[in-house]
């Protein structure tokens, strides 16, 4: 039965598919926390907080979309 | 003039549409109910925008259609009435699931299925069991525990990053992101199951010797037709099982919902990578019941969690002994057409007959509410 199951390869799904799931979490949840900041600013008049969370929550975008294209090309490559 | 087997390939590939189109509105809530219940789309459009998704996704590759049934059941064992009865074992297993609006997994029930007829044909030499542990029950073990810790991992991180904003932007935001990856996970759907279907088409064609055996060329008639029905499928919604994965196991806010389709569209595409076979049933179930326990363990309800890990530990036998019966009482009806033109009519009436019941008790409960 052992002969059947390749260990390895299960490890690396394991921490592989952890490793993906803690990107789409703190990345999204970066976007959002960048959003809610800056609007929070804004409405404070703290213009540069405001703009700074503003480009935290840009870049966390950028990041959680390549993460998404890399699903879709992981797709299309199968 | 067509022959017997003319007609028993005809119905071998409308059999198997059925079992795609079957599929498709069976494992919609794979990837939408999470979306459905939070609110993030209507259902409409999410079921709309499921269907699109599988359709294109059916497009995309051939892999995974030249690998159906490989490792587990000999090749020479594969015949027109063989993958008639897998089919007919695996359609009524989905129906019967579906009706108890619990998730299984419709690949798991046409192997199951595959297994049971070509047991009965050829007798047990004929199975590889390694075949069966590697592709079918470790993947089914490891596929749960694995979603259930990424999600729960996910809604710690996730509960930890956001748990001191205001609430209404933070949900908007989970919705927002739950359309991300429910597309995703409706992508790598329709990938994976159209291409089961396109895979046993092809092999009826190559048993019936329209097709060469050396190579696996799917016709593109069949790349369509597949495409056009899980879309269908996906389309009518099986809304018993959204129901049950929305609702039913956890009541979920967006942030768990979005916890719930991320962890198991990271999950499904990095198996995908590394070519392990998971079931996408398996792991947006197992992402659900991760979402839920990690925030409060009492939060799922466990009963039908229960209920749902029986169904899935009992869809190979049980799909098996369904393809074996059929291919058993096909065979009674001697080589020819009859047999399989037999089933596929009793077959076809217990659909009407299931749809029909189904249709009557929404009017009673609409008239009633």
């Amino acid at each position: 039965m052992t002969a059947a199951i390749d260990v390895g390869q299960l490890f690396e799904l394991v921490w592989a598919g952890a490793i993906a799931t803690i990107a789409v979490a703190i990345s999204f949840s970066l976007v959002i926390i960048g959003a809610a900041r800056a609007e929070d600013c804004r409405r404070n008049r703290r213009n540069g907080s405001a703009t700074a969370y503003a480009a935290l929550s840009v870049v966390a975008c950028v990041a959680f979309l390549g993460i998404a294209v890399f699903a879709i090309s992981v797709i299309t490559s199968k | 003039m067509p022959t017997g087997s003319d007609v028993i390939l005809v119905i071998v590939v409308v059999t198997a549409l059925a079992f795609d189109f079957t599929n498709g509105f069976h494992d919609t809530a794979n990837a939408i109910a999470t979306s459905v219940s939070t609110r993030a789309m209507s259902p409409r459009f999410a079921v709309a925008m499921s269907a699109v998704l599988n359709f294109a996704g059916a497009f995309i590759s051939l892999k995974v259609a030249a690998t159906v049934g490989s490792g587990i059941v000999d090749a020479g064992a594969i015949t027109t009435t063989v993958v008639f009865a897998g089919l007919v074992g695996a359609i009524a297993w989905n129906i019967a699931t579906w009706w108890a609006g619990l998730p299984s997994s419709s690949s798991h029930a046409l192997i199951g299925g595959l297994i049971g007829a070509a047991f009965v044909a050829d007798g047990p030499d004929v199975i590889n069991v390694d075949g069966i542990i590697e592709k079918v029950l470790v993947p089914a073990a490891v596929a749960p525990v694995l979603a259930f810790a990424a999600a729960a991992l996910a809604i710690i991180i996730i509960y930890w990053m956001v748990g001191r904003l205001r609430p209404g932007p933070v949900n908007r935001g989970y919705r927002l992101g739950q359309i991300v990856t429910g597309s995703m996970f409706s992508l790598a759907h329709g990938t994976n199951d159209a291409q089961k279907t396109m895979g046993i088409i092809t092999l009826a064609l190559i048993a019936h010797g329209d097709l060469p055996a050396d190579s696996f060329d799917v016709p593109f008639w069949v790349i369509v037709s597949s495409a056009v029905a899980i879309a269908l499928g996906t389309y009518t919604g099986g809304w018993r099982i959204i129901r049950t994965m929305g609702s039913r196991i956890i009541k979920m806010d967006p942030a768990q919902g979005f916890s719930a389709q991320g962890a198991g569209a990271a999950v499904v595409l990095t198996a995908s990578h590394l070519g392990f076979p998971l079931s996408t049933t398996h792991v947006i179930t197992g992402g659900v019941m991760g979402a839920g326990a990690a925030k409060r363990l009492s939060a799922v309800r466990w009963g039908l969690a229960g209920n749902i890990a029986v169904a899935w530990v009992v869809t190979l036998p049980a799909s098996a002994l369904g393809g074996g019966l059929v291919y058993a009482i096909t065979s009674a009806f001697g080589s020819g057409a009859l047999g399989p033109v037999v089933v596929a009519v009793a077959l076809l009436a217990l659909l009407i007959v299931v749809f029909a019941r189904r249709l009557a008790q929404h009017r009673v409960v609409a008239a009633q509410g």
